[in-house]
């Protein structure tokens, strides 16, 4: 690792107006994460315009800090109030209300403060030193690894997720055809432009991903979904005591790792570790009837897991230039309107975004360490502001954002557009995530395929035969083709009277 | 008959309640309390949940008066609650708390109270805390 | 997916979270849209894939080695034609889609006051169809009172105003 330029991170980071967008990034982050409604990943799409008018590396460095920021923010109303801010924080909602109903929301509160930034040092460290590994080891990848690995991701994403893989997969695979508008790289020829001449260019990703996440979840929560207005519970004395601190050490630790781990999987992320973490808490646990009834570990344990996944799922995208999850597609988005292709060449030629990005989490987790506590009361206060009266706010910031991006009223009309494409999907069970992953990945997929099919004279079977690439194709299928099996093997064994699908109903988001 | 208190968990709200069961025990009235959300807010401290909700409804019977909590949700206008259970209970008065409010917030925030002596079909009865 | 045949404790453990989470969000939503939601869903798909498939074929698909324009574009298409008859005859009893109700009125409304925005404002600045959007979304969408649509609606105007064309100093065409 090279030592200088971690350090000149530090520089990078601590400097004043740095230091203020991290601070302005984690804040949004955090209030993001208590109001229902939007997510951490349409609100990056929404604010991607900002990206424009102030200095990339401080851009980078605020919209990370939403994303970190929105899993603490996510927690204080599964406690107080029953009411998961965030689809991460869903888990914690067993424990932690059930705390806050005996008097305990201080105590759950704290501990998932305490638990969230230890599980979010421990990933940083993982990232500071993992990270550049991965990095020169993926130096060597060629177009055929690039191809196959961005495939990997997009299906991997496509499939973890919750509702319904199949509709996730034409999800996914219609994003794909989306990269493909405008005028092919290769041969010059046009595709899908209906000789529109605005759409040569191809279909700008801030403009898809503000459409598709920004506009259609406005549109989504427009519709009255709105339960009853929630009772807060009282916070009183938010320190942990050192026996509640023992009991959850475990849970923390176990936590980090399973956070940390998970993180990096593409498609893994905040949401799947916390339910990776709270079961494990309830296998190992010597009293598992306590779960759900206020365990201590329930809050611990998912709140450390998805501040480490969030905070890992950093490596793909840093590394690799894959992101793990719809958020970290934005900040892909983010970098390559500012010039910069995420990839493993990152850390030798943008040192100063690379470094700057990862140390400014451990700035950032401490100025949440220190607010998410003090601020508990105020962004309960923040609650009682209807998400009536913000709704036009966030649907203005929309359009003028959008407009200002090129000054073209045409971005305008296709955002809504594809707000519009974003609120049917939901409507119809078809998430827009892995779209707009897809989207981003699309044109790496394409042009390493035909750059690989040019090396491999025509032959695609050299994808196989390359150690690296043939080993993610193998994964590939295998993950590809899971779901089917397992089905099919399930059936065999019950025999033809299971007439009725096995399936989960698909959680929101 | 019926008398409905407006309720909210402050000191205003206190001394309607204790005005509102004390008018109810001297005339043999049953209570209402009305503890009416914002349709549409996430958080409404105005709100009590269900275990405050029957303390009152509690300390009601100790005063020997028959009681129950309403919880209907109102939009814009909180007369629409008030409106609704007069209508339904036949209500002969309403008891309300008048707290101090600036000039300022008055003309931003409106005034609920102010709304239901003004619109109020039936007489109100409006008791400040005791200072 | 619960593999609920082969009972190893691992899974039971997660899968019955998983299962209680979907729950627990399954209560804050409409009723599913049964099994019409689905096939239009599937056939939407299905219609993009095979009208993407004919286009890129008319693109050229040219060969292996030298993979034309189209290939690419051809072969995704294929797959989303391949899982779109998939879904078209699995999928049918999926209950992860939202009927459409009275309330599924206000995002069409929604969608309109932005495509008025989007007209209006290249003509006459963003002040006056801002404005307007805010009144529309908080009386009318959102149910708010006349005063408070009035005071939240002038003070956001006034806020974007100054935070664009003063603070970040980007060019908005602006009235005043």
């Amino acid at each position: 690792m090279d030592v200088n330029a971690f350090l000149d991170g530090f520089g990078l980071v601590t400097e004043p107006q740095n230091l203020l967008y991290c601070l302005i990034g984690v804040l949004i982050g955090m209030l993001i994460g208590v109001l229902p409604g939007l997510g951490p990943a349409a609100t990056i799409a929404i604010l991607l315009p900002i990206t424009y008018s102030i200095d990339p590396v401080s851009a980078i460095i605020m919209l990370a800090g939403i994303y970190y920021g929105a899993q603490y923010g996510g927690t204080i109303t599964s406690v107080l109030l029953r009411l998961p801010g965030e689809a991460s924080s869903v888990v914690t909602v067993f424990d932690g209300f059930a705390l806050a109903k005996q008097g305990k929301a201080g105590t759950a509160l704290g501990v998932a403060a305490i638990g969230s930034f230890v599980g979010a040092t421990v990933s940083i460290l993982g990232l500071t030193l993992v990270a550049p590994l991965i990095a020169g080891w993926a130096l060597s990848f060629g177009d055929p690894e690039y191809a196959a690995l961005a495939l990997l991701g997009v299906l991997l994403v496509a499939t973890i997720g919750n509702g319904n893989k199949l509709k996730a997969m034409i999800a996914a695979a219609v994003g794909l055809l989306l990269a493909t508008v405008g005028r092919d790289s290769f041969s010059g020829a046009e595709r899908f432009t209906f000789d529109s001449l605005q759409l040569t260019e191809g279909i700008d990703f801030v403009v898809v991903a503000m459409g598709l996440f920004g506009v259609g979840e406005i549109l989504y929560n427009l519709e009255e979904r709105h339960g009853k207005p929630h009772v807060p519970a009282a916070v009183a004395n938010i320190w942990p005591s050192r026996k509640d601190l023992k009991q959850s050490s475990g849970a923390i630790g176990r936590g980090s790792v399973i956070g940390f781990v998970l993180g990096v999987l593409p498609g893994g992320g905040a949401v799947m570790s916390s339910l990776a973490a709270y079961a494990a808490e309830k296998r190992i646990a010597k009293r598992p009837e306590r779960f759900g009834r206020g365990a201590i570990e329930g809050v611990a344990a998912p709140e450390t897991a998805n501040n480490a996944a969030a905070t890992s799922s950093f490596i793909p995208l840093l590394t690799l230039g894959i992101p793990a999850n719809a958020s970290m597609a934005m900040l892909f988005g983010a970098l390559l309107i500012l010039g910069i292709s995420p990839g493993p060449q990152l850390v030798e030629e943008r040192p100063d975004l690379f470094w700057g990005v990862i140390n400014s989490m451990y700035i950032g987790n401490l100025i949440l360490l220190a607010l998410s506590i003090p601020l508990v009361g105020i962004f309960v206060r923040i609650l009682r502001v209807r998400p009536a009266i913000l709704a036009p706010i966030t649907a203005l910031i929309t359009i003028l954002g959008v407009y200002t991006i090129n000054n073209s009223t045409f971005d305008i009309f296709v955002m809504i557009v594809f707000g519009l494409i974003g609120y049917l999907m939901k409507k119809t069970g078809f998430e827009p995530g892995p779209m707009v992953l897809a989207f981003v990945l699309g044109s790496i997929v394409e042009d390493g395929f035909r750059r690989s099919m040019l090396i491999f004279d025509g032959d695609p079977t050299g994808f196989f035969t390359r150690p690296i690439s043939g080993t993610i194709l193998a994964a590939f299928v295998l993950v590809a083709l899971w779901p089917a099996a397992k089905a099919l093997l399930a059936r065999r064994k019950t025999g033809s009277d299971d007439t009725s699908e096995p399936h989960v109903p698909a959680g929101h988001r | 008959m019926t008398i409905l208190i407006g309720y909210v968990p402050t000191p205003e709200g206190e001394a309607a309640l204790e005005a509102g069961i004390a008018e109810a025990a001297t005339h043999g009235d049953d209570v209402v309390i009305v503890n009416s959300g914002r349709r549409g807010a996430t958080v409404d401290a105005d709100l009590v949940d269900e275990p405050a909700g029957a303390e009152l409804v509690a300390r009601a019977s100790a005063a020997g008066v028959d009681a129950r909590v309403d919880r209907s949700l109102h939009g814009a206008n909180v007369m629409d609650t008030f409106d609704a259970l007069v209508e339904s209970t036949g209500a002969r008065l309403i008891v309300i708390g008048l707290r101090r409010r600036s000039p300022v917030g008055k003309a931003l925030l409106g005034s609920d109270a102010q709304r239901i002596l003004l619109d109020a079909t039936v007489p109100v009865l409006a008791v400040k805390p005791a200072a | 997916m619960s593999d609920e045949r082969t009972p190893s404790p691992d899974q039971d453990i997660l899968a019955e979270i998983q299962a209680e989470v979907a729950q627990d969000l399954e209560e804050e939503r409409p009723p599913s849209g049964g099994p019409s939601y689905q096939v239009v869903g599937a056939l939407v798909a299905l219609v993009v894939g095979v009208g993407g498939a004919l286009l890129a074929y008319g693109y050229g698909l040219g060969t292996l080695r030298r993979p034309g324009a189209g290939m690419w574009p051809f072969v995704v298409c294929i797959a989303i034609t391949l899982m779109s008859v998939g879904l078209l005859v699995a999928g049918r009893r999926l209950e992860d889609s939202e009927r459409f109700s009275r309330s599924s009125l206000l995002p069409a409304i929604g969608l309109v006051t932005f495509i008025g925005l989007a007209l209006l404002m290249p003509v006459i600045g963003f002040e006056i169809p801002a404005l307007l959007l805010c009144v529309v979304w908080l009386r009318f969408l959102g149910g708010e009172s006349w005063r408070s649509t009035a005071i939240t609606s002038v003070v956001t105007v006034a806020v974007f105003y100054f935070l664009f064309l003063y603070g970040l100093r980007i060019p908005l065409p602006h009235l005043f």
